[in-house]
């Protein structure tokens, strides 16, 4: 049974010297952090025995209690709610900052969250969809084997049930229960409901589609295979619904209740009002697409091949296989959509190439190489979400690719006998076109490639400026920031370490002293320092300055412990050519000075100043992997990256 | 519960290496073992940040507490561990 919030909040509470007692609350992903006004009311042991407490410590003025990602949150609210104390500014800050972004930044940035983490289900699926697209056209046997019926279905399978993986992704977005927003998703494509994509060939042979009589309404019993808008409200609307009965029903009743009543309003509502209106909403959208690629002298090509994208990030292309199917079944074909697809597709494939190319972060080279190429073969979600919108430059680059393809291809009047290919398997299906559809592609790569080249600007690159000039950032861009990563770290996404140091990277063998080349304290790497500067390798608390300074251990919001030791038995130099600038339970920014020494003097007593950097609780971690072992690193690159 | 205090002889102290085979040893039992240092200071012997942090010198005494099922088999390696690298 999930942990009783209340509970939780109010065991705190009665071990703290109650409300009174506390001066100000915040939390960061993990930890509740409280201040204290008389630390001898606090019984530690206490809080320590309460009921999801995984641990609890104090840290200059700060009372950390550990509760873990995604509870913490909760209890911070029930928390907020009995004592009455008011929100720390950490959270208000916070909040601020994302006030500051506009709504269609924001917008874009929810959808997106919403859809990245179905990216893996998208692409087995597509991919699966283009490689057979391409075989059966190549081999026009193969269409009709059991082999591909068999691999057809499993192609299919995602793209069918998407509404379910939509919801599941944006309950956890918005704060519902993901169970029963994959309720809602079943309900919305059950197999009694007549499948979306069967109503038109229903109506054209004269089937009626049939109709509750519901509270006055008269609702089709139709599907929202498909469709995405209508889902995505029903689970915003089911996560606010759900999170205020919680709030309100008596906590003896709140287990069956509110799972209840939670899936019948919003079950009924979806069925009644929201399916209906935002499924208008979306047809609507698809009208006015239909209407302006037909637009005349390649300006409808030019319009779309920009906006195809924004189209693919609102998710209304799913609906594009309706329109092209109906291109199709004109005589002759006459699929003058997909060409334009194309163009915007190839558009962003070569955008995020151009990432791929000058940034030198690794792991946005690892992620915008394969996205783009993924691109080519028509499935553009990995680079569109993964690469261009993170950096947004991009993205505008490949729907100016786009454009100007687009624009091509509807002045060539490139027609496609089929649909559901695009990229590069579509010359498959343009046979009397395979130059003029060349052209296009070929256009398309290069305008995207070189715009998105010359506008993207390496976000490493920036942050490292910024934290070298720390004190110019302005307090919220830099809480925006932090609140990115923390992010990351809810996700639970891989933490990457930064070089607290600047000089050359080693591996961890290498260093002259058995314990740290067995990575007997934990993973990770040195640095052969050339500047006596320690700075933050990311977001999070100072966990340890040692009295002997001759060490820091910083642990991330996400519970990452990195120790920085600088030098090798040093500890016996009792702080001799140290100099700390922060103290234990400091909260720091990526890129903050920790600790400043002197590599002269270090020398000089007879010490070596090899700087090892190891994850001290590497056991709690799938994976440490040391990403840099060689050749000059600086603040800001990343060296390990830590997989939970 | 079972307590006992131990000198420290190692030069550098708890540090490093010494610490990191500690906890190495530490995590072998069941049973809760905290060390306090001559400041009154404790830390949990498994955290190597915090064990590291009490920042115990050559010559000062610790205060070692071992508390769980296995305490009386923990308390006696952990002493003569101490005796033996520490």
């Amino acid at each position: 049974m999930a942990l009783d919030y209340r509970k939780a909040a109010q065991g705190v509470l009665d071990n703290i010297g109650g409300a009174s007692n506390v001066a100000s609350a915040a939390h960061c992903a993990t930890r509740l952090r409280l201040v204290i006004r008389d630390n001898a009311k606090v019984n530690k042991e206490g809080v320590e025995n309460v009921d999801g407490v995984k641990g609890c410590f104090e840290a200059s003025g700060q009372l950390q209690v550990i509760f873990g990602t995604g509870t913490v949150n909760k209890v911070f609210d029930e928390f907020i709610a009995i004592s009455g104390v008011e929100a720390g500014t950490k959270e208000t800050a916070r909040e601020a900052a994302a006030q500051k972004q506009n709504w269609f930044m924001r917008g874009i940035k929810t959808l997106g969250d919403v859809f990245v983490p179905i990216i893996p289900a998208i692409v087995a699926s597509g991919l699966l969809n283009g490689l057979l697209g391409g075989l059966s056209q190549a081999f026009p046997d193969m269409a009709g084997s059991d082999y591909y019926a068999m691999i057809n279905l499993m192609a299919g399978a995602a793209l069918t049930m998407l509404p379910i993986l939509i919801a599941i992704s944006a309950a956890k977005k918005f704060g519902g229960n993901p169970y029963l927003a994959a309720v809602i998703g079943f309900v919305m494509i059950h197999p009694n409901l007549v499948n979306a994509w069967s109503v038109a060939s229903m109506q054209a042979a004269g089937e009626s589609i049939p109709v509750w009589h519901v509270f006055g309404l008269t609702i089709q019993q139709t599907g929202y295979q498909g469709h995405v808008i209508p889902v995505i409200i029903a689970i915003l609307f089911m996560s606010f619904l759900e999170k205020w009965l919680h709030k309100h029903v008596p906590e003896m009743i709140d287990l069956f209740v509110t799972p209840l009543v939670t899936v019948l309003v919003t079950g009924v509502l979806t069925m009644t009002i929201i399916g209906p209106i935002f499924k208008v909403v979306e047809d609507w959208i698809l009208l006015a697409a239909t209407t302006l690629i037909q637009l005349p002298f390649g300006i409808g090509g030019l319009l779309v091949g920009f906006f195809y994208a924004f189209t693919v990030v609102a998710g209304f292309h799913h609906m594009y296989n309706m329109i092209e199917a109906q291109m199709v079944s004109e005589n002759p074909p006459a699929n003058i959509w997909m060409p334009v697809a194309t163009a915007a597709n190839v558009g962003q494939g070569a955008a995020a190439m151009a990432v791929a190319f000058k940034s030198k972060n690794p792991k946005t080279k690892e992620l915008a190489l394969p996205s783009s190429l993924s691109a080519f073969l028509g499935i553009t979600e990995p680079a569109i979400f993964g690469v261009n919108i993170r950096y947004r430059t991009p993205f505008i680059a490949g729907c100016c690719g786009g454009a100007i393809g687009g624009m091509l291809a509807s002045w060539f009047g490139i027609k496609a006998t089929a649909y559901g290919i695009t990229g590069l398997f579509g010359f498959l299906i343009t046979t009397d076109f395979w130059l003029q559809y060349a052209i296009v592609m070929l256009v398309s790569f290069a305008v995207a490639f070189a715009v998105s080249f010359v506008t993207f600007k390496d976000p490493d690159k920036v942050m490292e400026e910024k934290g070298a000039a720390a004190a110019g950032i302005p307090e919220a861009k830099a809480e925006e920031i932090h609140a990115e990563e923390e992010k990351k770290a809810e996700t639970g996404g891989v933490q990457t370490v930064y070089a607290p140091i600047e000089g050359t990277a080693i591996p961890s063998s290498d260093v002259d002293d058995p314990t740290f080349a067995a990575e007997l304290l934990g993973k990770g790497m040195a640095i052969q320092p050339s500047v006596g500067r320690v700075v933050a390798p990311f977001d999070g608390t100072v966990e340890m300055m040692f009295d002997t300074k001759h060490a820091v251990a910083v642990a991330s919001d996400s519970g990452v412990e990195v120790l920085i030791h600088v030098g090798i038995d040093t500890v016996k130099l009792n702080g001799k050519g140290y100099t700390p600038h922060v103290s234990s339970g400091d909260i720091v920014k990526k890129g903050d000075l920790l600790l400043e020494f002197d590599i002269d003097t270090i020398q000089n007593e007879g010490y070596k100043v090899t700087t090892p950097v190891i994850i001290s609780n590497t056991e709690d971690y799938k994976e440490v992997r040391a990403i840099k072992t060689s050749g000059p690193v600086k603040p800001g690159d990343p060296v390990i990256e830590v997989e939970p | 519960m079972k307590t006992f205090k131990y000198m420290i002889t190692d030069p550098v102290g708890i540090h490093a290496r010494p610490a990191g085979n500690l906890v190495a040893e530490v995590k072998k039992y069941a049973s809760k073992i905290t060390i306090t240092n001559a400041a009154g200071k404790s830390a949990p012997a498994g955290k190597l940040i915090q064990l590291m942090g009490l920042g115990v010198k050559q010559g000062e005494e610790i205060t070692v507490t071992v508390e769980g099922e296995d305490e009386d088999t923990a308390a006696t390696a952990i002493e003569n561990y101490l005796k033996a690298n520490l």
